[in-house]
């Protein structure tokens, strides 16, 4: 639309010139085609949008101004490609510290994924006794998602909050699955002495078992890379 | 009272009064010897003291005095250590989340994202009595500003922004040119700043929640005031008022917060993003200013180069665009006054003698040439 005659653009040699043209290339909506349109002998009509300051009685301009286009110094500025930086920082930090993707598969909203009111075994990285619990609750926070686990220690109950990515983190298993699935999103009530499980001991130490058969039948390094790499589920599910 | 007069005053008109003899033209003598005689002020005519030196002459540094340690230079100097070198950005505030660290700890983080920071004005010393940088953060629709905000941006080429926010920096050096747009990698990684904003808003509290009051018992029969604030002060012996400052329920918070030497975690230009080490004040989309720690050291100056540097390789016709746009806005402004800028929209522009000419020059130069480049860029 701004390819107009040469002959009533005689002042395109300048730089300025061009740099405007180019302007107007990125802002189309400019009053170049309508005065073009009607002959003007060199003249040029504004570059850029103008915003008119309307009367709201008389719906006479009373004023004008130029609005530039959104450029920095002549070239456009760069806005940022998303709005939602958090989810992908999420989604970068959790590329880089679950490859696989196995524990975000472990935790997702899917059929097969641990869900609330499973027992759950995290082995720590950093020494000690693995910690086995009955899952409370699942606080989904993309790079910051936590399972809350509860088991009684010498009929004392205790709770711990499990960071899921967490590099201290080395594996999460599947011990035992829920009959029925929970209905509630957080099994608060199950700290109650009425609906309290107790210790898990008894289902870990059987799930144990059932592994070690396995493990003697056959698919010896598999079973045992699962738990050191903690690949999560897969040699956790119950029969 | 008569007024006190310089006795050469009242000589000239006596005489001249005695020769005509007559108290109205005495008068009138008076009258016009006073307009026509020589000026009469604080230094001549008026005081019998001898005539002073000039007080500034000795008053100066250069005299071997001390310098002022009041005044605007002295405040600025006094100011300096603790502004800082370069200006910030404006960015908002999109949210918390973690770095997960190599030993398992865990990291909390602010995520700020900058969107389209230009830098719109320099304050200078000299127009306005301090170093600063004025920056601007978004973008914002025209129909929502005035008219003389409208004219500012015109005056300055660029699109109007949804925020302005200006930093003090320390001198001349830390001025930018107008119009570029600042990306997150003006700071570095482990770089300390300080992020400013203002708190979330809690409203009229009470005691307790604004200042931490203890409250009140909830049995051993009080009655009904629990989380009240208790006594406000002493009686008769200690003045029988309250005292200025006493801490009482009012409204709290949506006050600027300042959050000092936070770590620099990650920088993503393509994310437009600054990710800080630990909380910012304000809830997600509040607006916040990011600049260099005052507390600390400045970043170093290869850095600082660098980024200047960056600067002006990416816009090196920054200051030719300002000058353009001022120029252009001048134009404009005269007609507005004028009441012909209706007229001037519809008919076009017009060049004016000096750029018609300097136009038909050009062409004459290397028309062929540029009408080819004019093509291409077509």
């Amino acid at each position: 639309m701004n390819v107009a005659p040469l002959a009533r653009r005689p002042l395109v040699c300048l730089k300025s010139a061009v740099r405007q043209a180019r302007q107007q290339k990125i802002f189309s909506r400019s009053m170049a085609t309508e005065v073009q349109a009607t002959s003007k002998p060199p003249s040029r009509s504004p570059d850029r949008n103008f915003y008119r300051v309307v009367d709201k009685k008389t719906k006479t301009t009373r004023s004008a101004f130029a609005i530039y286009p959104p450029t920095s110094a002549g070239l456009p500025l760069i806005p940022p490609t998303t709005t939602n930086p958090v989810a992908a920082l999420h989604d970068f930090q959790i590329k880089k510290l679950d490859p696989t993707g196995a524990r975000t598969a472990l935790f997702a909203r899917t059929r097969e994924a641990a869900k609330v009111g499973d027992i759950l075994l995290v082995t720590h990285r950093r020494g000690g006794e693995p910690f086995a619990g009955v899952c409370l609750s699942i606080r989904r926070a993309g790079i910051d998602t936590a399972v809350l686990l509860r088991n009684h220690i010498g009929k004392v109950g205790v709770e711990m909050w499990f960071k899921i990515y967490n590099r201290n983190v080395a594996g999460i298993e599947i011990v035992k699955r829920r009959l029925k699935r929970a209905r509630r999103a957080r099994l608060t009530y199950m700290r109650k002495p009425k609906h309290d499980m107790g210790s898990v001991a008894e289902y870990v130490s059987a799930w144990r078992k059932s592994r070690r058969v396995f493990q003697t039948k056959g698919a010896k390094g598999k079973t045992g890379a699962t738990t050191a790499g903690g690949k999560g589920g897969k040699g956790g599910k119950k029969k | 009272m008569a007024p006190r007069l310089a006795p050469a005053v009242w000589r000239l008109p006596l005489r001249n009064a005695t020769a005509s003899s007559s108290p109205a033209a005495a008068a009138l003598i008076l009258q016009t010897q006073f307009h026509t005689s020589a000026p009469q002020n604080v230094k001549q005519g008026w005081s019998t003291l001898p005539p002073r030196a000039k007080p500034n002459r000795f008053n100066q540094v250069t005299s071997g005095l001390p310098a002022p340690t009041a005044g605007p230079a002295a405040a600025l100097a006094r100011k300096a250590q603790s502004t800082p070198v370069r200006a910030g950005v404006l960015a908002i505030k999109k949210g918390m989340t973690a770095f997960m660290g190599l030993t398992g700890t865990r990291i909390p983080c602010t995520v700020l994202q900058l969107d389209r920071v230009q830098t719109v004005l320099n304050k200078t010393r000299k127009d306005h009595g301090y170093w600063a940088v004025q920056v601007g953060f978004g973008e914002r629709d025209p129909k929502n500003i005035g008219a003389p905000m409208l004219g500012y941006y015109e005056a300055k080429g660029i699109a109007p922004k949804e925020q302005l926010a200006e930093f003090r920096v320390r001198d001349e050096k830390g001025l930018l040119p107008v119009g570029v747009q600042l990306m997150p990698d003006w700071f570095y990684i482990g770089q300390r700043v300080d992020v400013r904003s203002n708190s979330r808003g809690m409203g009229f509290a009470g005691g307790m929640k604004r200042h931490g009051f203890s409250g009140q018992e909830a049995s051993h029969g009080n009655s009904r005031n629990h989380r009240t604030i208790g006594t406000t002060g002493g009686s008769q012996g200690s003045g029988g008022r309250v005292h200025p400052g006493k801490k009482m329920p009012g409204r709290m918070g949506n006050q600027r917060v300042t959050v000092q030497n936070l770590p620099i975690l990650m920088i993503d230009n393509e994310l437009g993003i600054v990710v800080v080490k630990g909380a910012v004040a304000g809830p997600k989309g509040c607006v916040v200013k990011i600049q260099d720690a005052c507390k600390k050291p400045p970043p170093p100056e290869e850095f600082i180069e660098k980024t200047m540097r960056a600067l002006r390789e990416r816009f090196p016709d920054a200051e030719e665009h300002l000058q353009q746009a001022r120029e252009r806005h001048l134009e404009l402004k005269k007609a507005r006054r004028e009441k012909r800028i209706e007229e001037m929209l519809t008919a076009g522009w017009e060049p004016t003698k000096e750029q018609a000419e300097m136009m038909e020059r050009a062409i004459a130069e290397d028309g062929h040439e540029s009408l080819g480049e004019e093509q291409a860029s077509l």
